[in-house]
């Protein structure tokens, strides 16, 4: 090892505890990138592998002659086609009555579509008639599993069936009916999958939906460039194939629910992937940098003295830039090297509570790379202008005695004239222009703490407020209740003991058609004066049920290209009606549309039950009390299918639990990053006046009011910095949560009072903290050396 | 001035300082015995890496001995505890750096104020007659910047003079000035002498101990010689 290279080594040595913080930073940045970035990668691996070995549909379609939508989707290049029945009927099992679906399968084999996973039990017999799959959500909901019973309420009255496996699905990874419908009670929705013939004799129906599945969707998307399947030319040409053969309401699997709803939730991983490191890379930097350049500062005489030497600039410049590079590769290893555990832990944990049947960790090497020349870049620019710098150090003016004095400027001359303030006061306001770079530093530290802390807490808090929004002054029932149109339940409903109110509803799914494109979503009726949902217009105010007419998610708006007043067409299985869109609704949870009753059941077609919407009254909120509500209602006579609104939220937080995870992570890593750049500059600071401060202590200064005087400057900094931090933190957290708004969540930032002020005082807390390895530096700093040394 | 007693000056005795372990050990001080009087101006001078430095230093608190015995002004600081030599220096010692060591923020009269604040020694009011002392009556708030070498120094003066201190030791005080602006520093000095200060210089340039009572030669660690001035030069007349 030559003398260089060894110094470079002993210079971090001696500074290394600063190094060390910057080296954490960088790894941290890496470590976190690899971490999302890996995981995203993983879990959209995970989904693709289940997907492709369970055959998931590319299309499925309604509509037309099944038989011949699904050959001409054949003869237009899909690799496979069938045709199934599919229903929702009511289910009682473990005297629970809900909603459930069937879904009609062959006995003799898996279909070449939609194949399952038998994770318990068995597949059907061949020629079963009474066996069904039940879907894994429904069995540990329920605790069912092969063997046990459960009864399907066919045209003819309930059918008893036997639980022949418990299976998953790639069309039910997540539990959704329906797009609108993703997040629901577990007690009122179940798959089952049952033998094709018998469903269409429980139900007297033919088969009623046509899934393709296109070619392989590598060769696909390599020989088209574009990103799915059915964005190819041959998915484009199957798709209008189908629709030309009279298929309607074609839905490829980015908009089948449960697919769209995991998708949304791995969107969160790939943005966070990137602005989360991007944070500490460029926090690392800027350490670094003000590191570096402090101990340019010092060693300019020794630089002079080689350039008197005849050292060259280029050599000069590759000293420094080594440092940097070293802080940086040692950090982006160790985040390597944390990174890849990191990343199989995510995925694990994240599959694992999902239930994704398929595990996919991998490390991508494109990725180690990436994240190891991002740590060493960050460390090597900021490295870099400190070099540059010390490179054009002129050999003669590095000889002279080091005096930092410059002629003041207006702002230390006005400060000056402020004699009501301790002299400490004014030094401390004046040392915020005496070092630009630290202090910028600071309050660049500061930026970016806040900005990571108030991202993660406003993504918190906006959707925390969002469902409060959602489940306080907009969804106001707390149950909802399906029965049969004869049984005339509601009086029945209204003498529950708990039950304080009850509405009748109307419910059923249509088509919007607007100018620019078609939206399938739940329409949903109500009395005009109703008690049971509150209507929030986009300007806040709160909006009444039209008497004819309805009112439509904000969405929609641009989704289908209509304004208030236009007329669309809304078509459902009772036909096509034109309507008017009387107005538009913010509801940060779904996009549905409403109307009254009346309305709504001009729309709609008699599906022979019907629905209801049920208040508690104020003692029945419990889980206990609710829970006993349920039971009651189900068992009246009629009663086919019951939610409970409040457990919608218990499924909300499932799907959101690994998101509140990452963010309290991400809370974590802020304050660290606040404290590890907060350290480096204010410990810089304490070095670069070693000098003032011996001297201070020298005469007989104590400890305590000379830490404080410098606690005091550093503070100021980080004060400077907040307003900006606050700011560009607001900013950030608004642009992340407009990234994942869609049809699914409209999200607005929304915070309480204290957000603010909360983050402002933790960083200023932070600071604080910082301080105290900054007073032990003051505490140490030998005076008897620095007189020594200054003298020589 | 001429020197009246030794209760309130500096009293050595057996002083040693070692720096290092081992083979590494370097011993700066060898057994000095040594005193001086109050209101004495001595100039402590020897070739770099001798130990007078390093003997100014323990008699102002900064340094601890390794061995031996040191009292200075009536205290025993010996063994004394780093936070009480605190104490000790803010009552008893002011310094002068050979840089000065102002901050460079604030104006020469905040510099001094400064450590009026800090030590809670001294009287914010009478920062202004100290500058006045030194000189400075008419750059009270000129910033060092401002400031030529000489008045920087002057300034560090004023600061040492703030806390009203038995003793001022000067490390090199003139070795960042130019010849005149040297001897003006050594004249400010020399007139605090005569106002009944102790100070102790400590220099590698022979011709400052023309003006002091004592001159006290230190060499490896070892007091070599310690000659009396019975007629001090006037600062004025000082040449180097």
């Amino acid at each position: 090892m030559n003398a260089t290279t060894k110094k470079a080594f002993r210079d971090l040595w001696r500074s290394k505890a600063q190094v060390i913080a910057v080296a954490v930073t960088i790894m941290l940045g890496v470590m976190i990138y690899i971490a999302t970035a890996g995981a995203f990668q993983n879990l959209s691996a995970s989904y693709d592998q289940t997907y492709e070995r369970l055959h998931f549909a590319d299309l499925t379609a309604t509509g037309g002659d099944l038989d011949a939508v699904a050959q001409d989707a054949l003869d237009a290049g899909a690799s496979a086609a069938i045709t199934r029945t599919q229903v929702d009927p009511p289910m009682l099992i473990e005297d629970t009555k809900l909603v459930g679906r069937v879904i009609g399968m062959p006995t003799d084999a898996q279909p070449a579509v939609n194949q399952v996973d038998v994770i318990d039990g068995d597949y059907f017999d061949e020629g079963a008639t009474d066996q069904i799959l039940l879907e894994t959500h429904a069995a540990d909901t329920f605790g069912v599993g092969p063997g046990d019973t459960l009864q399907i309420f066919s045209t003819t009255g309930w059918v008893d069936v036997t639980v022949q496996g418990v299976v998953d699905s790639p069309e039910y990874l997540w539990p959704a009916r329906s797009r609108q419908e993703i997040l629901s009670d577990p007690n009122s929705f179940a798959v089952a999958f049952a033998p094709e013939e018998s469903v269409q004799g429980w139900f007297e129906i033919p088969a009623n939906q046509t899934q393709v599945l296109l070619p392989d969707t590598a060769d696909a998307r390599v020989a088209s460039e574009k990103r799915e399947p059915w964005e190819t030319d041959t998915g484009i040409a199957v798709a209008q194939a189908m629709t030309d053969a009279g298929a309607s309401a074609l839905q490829s699997q980015a908009d089948q629910p449960s697919n769209a709803t995991l998708s949304e939730d791995l969107q969160g991983f790939d943005q966070m992937s990137v602005a989360f490191p991007a944070l500490f890379l460029i926090a690392a930097g800027v350490a670094s940098w003000v590191l570096l350049t402090r101990r340019i500062l010092q060693e300019t005489p020794v630089i002079g003295t080689m350039m008197a030497a005849g050292a060259r600039r280029g050599r000069v410049l590759r000293h420094y830039v080594l440092q940097g590079l070293l802080m940086g590769g040692v950090g982006a290893l160790l985040g390597v090297a944390l990174g890849v555990p990191a990343n199989a832990a995510i995925t694990s944990a994240y599959t694992g509570f999902i239930g994704v049947p398929d595990t996919v960790v991998r490390n991508y090497p494109w990725m180690l790379v990436i994240g190891l020349v991002f740590g060493v870049v960050v460390g090597v620019l900021g490295a870099l202008g400190p070099a540059v710098s010390a490179s054009r150090i002129a050999p003669a003016q590095a000889m002279r005695p080091a005096s930092d004095a410059k002629a003041p400027g207006g702002w230390s001359r006005w400060v000056a004239r402020q004699r009501w303030l301790p002299v400490s006061g004014r030094m401390a306001l004046r040392d915020v222009v005496r070092s630009k770079r630290r202090t910028l530093a600071t309050m660049l530290g500061t930026v970016l703490a806040l900005v990571l802390v108030l991202t993660s807490v406003g993504m918190m808090t906006s959707i925390l407020a969002a469902i409060t929004t959602q489940f306080e002054d907009i969804e106001l029932e707390d149950a909802s209740v399906v029965a049969q149109s004869e049984a005339g339940v509601g009086d029945a409903l209204a003498d529950v003991d708990g039950v304080e109110r009850v509405e009748a509803t109307t419910l059923g799914q249509v088509t919007l058609k607007g100018p620019d494109g078609t939206y399938q979503t739940t329409l949903t009726g109500f009395e005009p004066d109703t008690q049971m949902h509150g209507f929030i217009g986009t300007d806040g105010t709160a909006v009444t049920l039209p008497d004819d007419g309805v009112l439509a998610g904000q969405f929609l708006s641009e989704e289908i290209g209509i304004a208030a007043g236009d007329t669309i067409t809304i078509t459902s299985d009772a036909g096509q009606n034109e309507v008017t869109v009387v107005g538009f609704l913010d509801e940060p949870i779904g996009t549905s549309v409403y109307a009254t009753n009346d309305t709504a059941r001009s729309l709609l077609p008699n599906e022979g039950t019907e629905s209801y919407a049920l208040a508690f009254t104020a003692e029945s909120t419990t889980e206990t009390a609710r829970d006993q509500i349920r039971d009651t209602v189900t068992q009246l006579e009629g009663v086919v299918a019951y939610q409970d609104v409040r457990a919608i939220v218990g499924q909300l937080n499932q799907y959101l639990g690994l998101f509140w995870a990452f963010i309290g992570i991400m809370i974590v890593m802020g304050t660290v990053l606040a404290l590890a750049v907060m350290y480096v500059t204010m410990s810089v600071n304490v070095v670069e006046r070693t000098g003032e401060l011996a001297t201070l202590r020298a005469a007989g200064a104590p400890l305590r009011k000379v830490a404080g005087a410098v606690a005091t400057e550093n503070l100021v900094a980080t004060v400077l910095g907040i307003p900006f931090g606050l700011a560009i933190g607001a900013w950030s957290a608004g642009a992340f949560l407009a990234s994942f708004n869609d049809d699914l969540f409209t999200l607005e930032l929304q915070w309480g009072w204290w957000t603010l002020p909360a983050a402002a005082l933790g960083v200023l807390l932070a600071a604080a903290v910082s301080q105290w390895p900054a007073a032990r530096a003051i505490r140490r700093v030998d005076i008897a050396r620095v007189v020594r040394e200054r003298a020589a | 001035m001429t020197a009246t007693t030794t209760a309130r000056g500096v009293h050595l005795t057996g002083l040693t300082k070692v720096f290092g372990e081992g083979d590494a050990a370097v011993h700066a001080l060898k057994g000095v015995d040594l005193e001086i009087s109050s209101g004495e101006f001595v100039v402590v001078i020897g070739p770099s890496g001798s130990g007078k430095t390093t003997l100014c230093n323990i008699i102002g608190g900064i340094e601890t001995a390794t061995s031996g015995t040191v009292m200075v002004a009536g205290e025993d600081i010996s063994r004394t505890k780093p936070a009480k030599l605190s104490d000790f220096r803010r009552d008893h010692v002011g310094f002068i750096f050979q840089f000065f060591n102002l901050i460079p923020t604030l104006t020469a009269r905040e510099n001094v104020e400064m450590i009026v604040e800090m030590t809670g020694r001294g009287d914010k009011a009478q920062v202004p007659a100290h500058l006045e002392a030194v000189g400075l009556g008419d750059k009270l708030d000129s910033f060092p910047a401002q400031l030529s070498g000489g008045q920087q120094q002057r300034v560090a003066v004023a600061r040492a003079l703030a806390t009203d201190p038995d003793i001022l030791l000067a490390d090199e005080p003139t070795g960042a000035l130019d010849l005149p602006t040297g001897r003006q520093i050594l004249e400010l000095l020399q007139e605090l002498n005569r106002q009944g200060k102790t100070i102790i210089i400590v220099t590698h340039n022979l011709s400052v101990g023309q003006i002091a009572d004592r001159v006290i030669t230190v060499v490896d660690g070892q007091i070599k010689s310690i000659e009396s001035n019975d007629s001090p030069a006037a600062a004025a007349d000082v040449t180097w």
